[in-house]
């Protein structure tokens, strides 16, 4: 058992995210097995792991996209375990796809106008019977879509189809909207594949002055091992559907359960015989 | 972590609850639960109803029910290999019988040599129709509602054109409608049992070269999973027209065997089967040639069957009814595993 | 040569062009299908949705507002939206197991519901007279469902028609005409607004990746199950047209080929506006409607079979070739899965 995951308090806050026992399977497949960690709120945390060691299916269980079979999901202090997706994206948890999910078929600044919170415009009853507190909200929308996207760039592909954008853009599109929605935690998937350096550097500035000014805390799925060296406070490493450790970067480097993992190709898929993790040390 | 959540979790990781137990075992086992529910309702009807009346429907809902199998496993293997719904298989089936019709009646010729080129007709069909239509619709990568009502399209034209040219008029076959043959106090017409025959050979035929011959192999693997199986080195355009040749093939077989044994046919009839064919689809699992044929046994029967406890007018509404249910209850059918959804 | 051309010229007479009652019946036709799609453009172009049961609403909508005003004896005002309560009611409660189901299977669920419906109006004597039955007859006979409407229509008639010289009996139907399609201007302008509100950008949003919907907090289900809703309701409203355009309720009139036309109209006119729609259902009735006008020489049975076969050869090359239809646009186009 991962002795870090269990108290996961830091400076005596409860965390933010807390995962204990998780167990999806998909028929024959036991794709997460007793995922075990818990995330600082205001943190950024990353976790990493090889090919098919259960990452993306267990951000897919955490945020409600796949119904967990065993364990416990706590968000925030309550529990979120078989909480419908839209239910805990509303209580402030948003995700970013690994393939993005930038709606192609609209318009950049409808994507960002999508994600905006209580617009009561998108409930058919406020709609009709207050029509002028949804302009109202539009309007607060989208002033605020304009500031995000002009921080991204994209302010001059406005009312451009966002099929037009190229995969960088349309990722950073992604952030954008994830970020309209006001969350408390997000969880990024891959957030660096497929964009240049540059706009790399401005997504981590991003992030960084969200989690300073109103302290939002990041979850992100990487393997640019620069990024998650440099820019995360913790790493949690998962294998064969199990998370090994979870603790500050220079730690997880170093550590040899780690090395093994990568080199073994602990990917569920690939494994012929998981070998059971190591009891791991308290750490001060 | 909190106290309380643990004793849940780990009740509900080891499956302990019996409820959970009892889902498992159903989910492994459907075929078999099916069976027994199969039985169980047939016990029941023959016990309430007569085992005469029972056993006149069973024979009424084998013979219905062996074509429509016949139909369901071209409608489910174009679905499991093309990703197809096509709507136009009922009409095929309506082609099938009244290219029949035309050399029967107004030919002339045995109804058997008229069989044969019913079949042969709807099998070159099916090729031209690929090859004009979905082949190049597959090269622009067309969508799904593309598709679906491009089939409803020639769903139709082939309606209409048969009925263009032959009328909208009920038409019969030139086959023997009066020959019985009894046995303890059943009886089977001597077409009916001609087409119950025919049926099940073929049946038996297509399911062995499925199973054994390497086109058969290469069909299911195409159904599996189309991409991979081409990277092995399967040629599938070649496959894909196997598969045209055997579905409307098949369909039009079907469509003339309900016709020599229902009686008379019109241009609307396989329009009009085109649920049940799907009803048959759906329960035996898409994509799984077996289940079809086991979906078209019971839809068969399901509808004989309902004929001995409600009035015959809710006849056709029977398979929609089974389809409706198994879409709420199990919709990936008998024979399909959840991850095929 | 010139035999041949004179021959088609012949054939080809033109001279239904110019008479009213013929563009009276395409528009009546073109509307009661224009509303239907209409629906549809909300659930297909707008939502995602395949809804494969408009002529199974269109039916409930019809037969309850039928049975209401016959049998429980209330007028118009109180009947017809009770019936459209009804329709949407029975819209929700088939989404609700339905809307669960991928794209295709969603498809047949539908269709095996529109099914249900008439083969329900079709056996059900006490209910809906069934095919012969009384309500039929009483209709027929007695018109008590219609009646209020033929004074409407008369009423309208004498006094906004016959001022400007349309009277006569060809344009005994304009009326309904006129309400038709006045109808369908506002359900248009309706629609559009609704879809260019924050809600209609999330049925956008989910039409073309629900997981991206979900994932910013938006609760997919319940709105396809709205927009299912409100298709129904439409359905009803074509329902009653129908009844009005028959003066009669038959469940013949509501089997799956009513639906597919209905597609047909819609993708005509293009999965993306409303306003695409009222074009895309002209084009096809003043199409299939002129077909029957052209003397080809061809009996009623084969000028029937005609017409279908044009009305699946349009399906089947604007789907080919223009599936964004007439007044589509391709970067639109999501329904390509």
């Amino acid at each position: 058992m991962n002795e870090r995951a269990d108290s996961g308090n830091v400076n005596g806050k409860e965390p933010i995210l807390a995962v204990a026992g998780v167990h999806k399977r998909f028929g024959g497949i036991h794709a997460v097995r007793g995922a075990h960690f818990s995330v600082a709120e205001g943190s950024i945390t990353a976790l990493i792991g090889p090919n098919g060691a259960g990452k993306t299916t267990l951000f897919n269980v955490i945020t409600g996209f796949y119904p967990p079979d065993a364990g416990m999901i706590s968000y925030q202090g309550r529990s979120i375990y078989g909480k419908a997706p839209h239910r805990i994206a509303q209580r402030g948890m948003i995700r970013t796809f690994q393939i993005t999910k930038a709606l192609r078929a609209m318009p950049v600044i409808d994507n960002m106008l999508l994600a905006g919170s209580r617009q009561p415009g998108e409930h058919l009853h406020s709609l009709l019977t207050q029509p002028r507190a949804s302009r109202r909200r539009e309007a607060e929308v989208r002033e605020r879509a304009l500031e995000l996207l002009a921080s991204f760039d994209l302010d001059k592909k406005l009312d451009d189809y966002a099929g037009t954008l190229s995969g960088g853009q349309r990722k950073l599109l992604e952030l954008a909207r994830a970020l309209m929605a006001e969350p408390r935690m997000v969880l990024l998937d891959e957030p660096m594949a497929g964009i240049n350096p540059t706009l790399g550097r401005r997504l981590l500035e991003h992030m960084q002055k969200l989690r300073e000014e109103d302290g939002v805390t990041f979850l992100f799925v990487e393997h640019d091992m620069d990024v998650v060296m440099n820019q995360s406070d913790e790493v949690i490493v998962m294998a064969n559907g199990e998370t090994l450790i979870q603790d500050k970067p220079e730690v997880v480097r170093a550590d040899p359960r780690v090395i093994d993992a990568y080199l073994g190709g602990g990917g569920v898929a690939e494994k012929a015989e998981a070998s059971p993790p190591a009891e791991s040390e308290e750490h001060a | 972590m909190p106290a309380g959540m643990e004793a849940s979790s780990i009740a509900a990781a080891n499956g302990a609850t019996p409820w959970q137990r009892a889902r498992r075992f159903a989910d492994e086992n459907p075929a078999g639960i099916f069976l027994a529910i199969m039985a169980l309702v047939g016990t029941a009807l023959a016990a309430t109803q007569g085992l005469d009346d029972f056993g006149q429907r069973t024979i009424n809902g084998f013979v219905n029910g062996s074509s429509i199998a016949l139909g369901a496993i071209g409608l489910t293997l174009v679905y499991g290999i093309l990703r197809l719904t096509n709507f136009a298989h009922g009409d095929m089936l309506t082609a099938g019988a009244y290219i029949a019709l035309l050399f029967n009646l107004t030919l002339e010729l045995p109804f058997i040599l008229s069989l044969l080129i019913a079949v042969a007709a709807m099998a070159a069909l099916g090729v031209i129709l690929e090859l004009v239509m979905w082949r190049p619709m597959r090269k622009r990568k067309a969508g799904m509602l593309q598709l679906l009502l491009m089939t409803i399209g020639l769903a139709f034209v082939l309606r209409n054109v048969v009925q263009f040219f032959a009328g909208a008029d009920p038409k019969s076959l030139d086959v023997n409608v009066t020959d019985s043959y009894f046995f303890l106090d059943l009886s089977i017409g001597r077409t009916q049992l001609y087409v119950l025959i025919t049926a099940m050979l073929v049946l038996l035929a297509v399911a062995t070269l499925l199973r054994v011959t390497s086109l058969g192999r290469q069909m299911r693997a195409l159904a599996d999973n189309f991409d991979l199986a081409e990277t092995t080195g399967v040629d599938t355009g070649r496959v894909v027209i196997w598969t045209w040749v055997l579905a409307a093939g098949l369909a039009g077989l079907a469509g003339v065997l309900l016709g020599a044994s229902g009686g008379s046919i019109n241009p609307n009839f396989g329009f009009q089967l085109l649920l049940s064919l799907f009803a048959a689809v759906v329960l035996g699992g898409i994509g799984n040639a077996y289940g079809a044929l086991a979906g078209g046994l019971v839809i068969g029967l399901a509808q004989e069957w309902s004929t001995l406890v409600i009035d015959s007018i809710w006849k056709e509404a029977v398979s929609f009814i089974v389809l409706i249910i198994v879409l709420l209850v199990r919709p990936q059918g008998i024979f399909g595993s959840s991850r095929s959804l | 040569m010139s035999a041949v051309a004179d021959t088609l010229l012949v054939a080809i007479s033109t001279d239904f062009l110019t008479q009213w009652s013929f563009w009276i019946v395409v528009g009546i036709f073109a509307g009661i299908y224009g509303v239907l799609a209409l629906g549809l453009q909300l659930n297909v172009g707008y939502t995602g949705v395949l809804n494969f049961g408009q002529a199974g609403f269109m039916a409930i909508g019809a037969y309850s507002a039928v049975i209401l005003v016959v049998d429980v004896g209330l007028s118009y005002a109180a009947a017809l939206p009770l019936s459209m309560l009804i329709t949407v009611g029975a819209g929700l409660l088939v989404g609700l197991p339905a809307l669960r189901l991928r794209s295709d299977y969603l498809a047949i669920a539908t269709i095996a519901f529109s099914e249900v419906v008439r083969i329900t109006a079709k056996n059900a004597r006490e209910l809906t007279g069934g095919n012969q039955g009384t309500l039929d007859i009483e209709l027929e006979n007695n018109r008590f469902f219609v009646d209020p409407w033929t004074d409407a229509s008369t009423w309208i008639g004498d006094n906004l028609l016959d001022p400007i010289g349309l009277s006569g009996q060809d344009f005994i139907n304009m009326p309904l005409l006129l309400v038709i399609w006045l109808t369908l201007g506002a359900l248009a302008i309706g629609l559009t607004l609704l879809v260019r509100s924050p809600w209609g950008r999330v049925l956008r949003a989910i039409r073309e990746d629900e997981d991206a919907a979900r994932a910013l907090g938006k609760n997919a289900f319940s709105y396809k199950m709205q927009s299912l809703g409100i298709s129904a309701g439409i359905a009803a409203i074509a329902g009653w047209f129908l009844v009005f355009q028959a003066e009669s309720v038959n469940q013949q009139s509501f089997e799956p080929l009513v639906t597919f036309l209905a597609y047909a109209v819609l993708v005509l006119g293009g999965l993306a506006s409303f306003g695409g729609v009222l074009a895309g259902t002209i084009i096809f009735w003043f199409l299939l409607e002129g077909l029957r006008e052209i003397d080809l020489g061809l009996d009623g049975n084969q000028i029937a079979s005609l017409r279908f076969i044009v009305a699946g050869l349009v399906l089947i090359l604007l789907m080919a070739f223009r599936p964004q239809g007439v007044f589509g646009k391709k970067e639109e186009m999501v329904l390509g899965e």
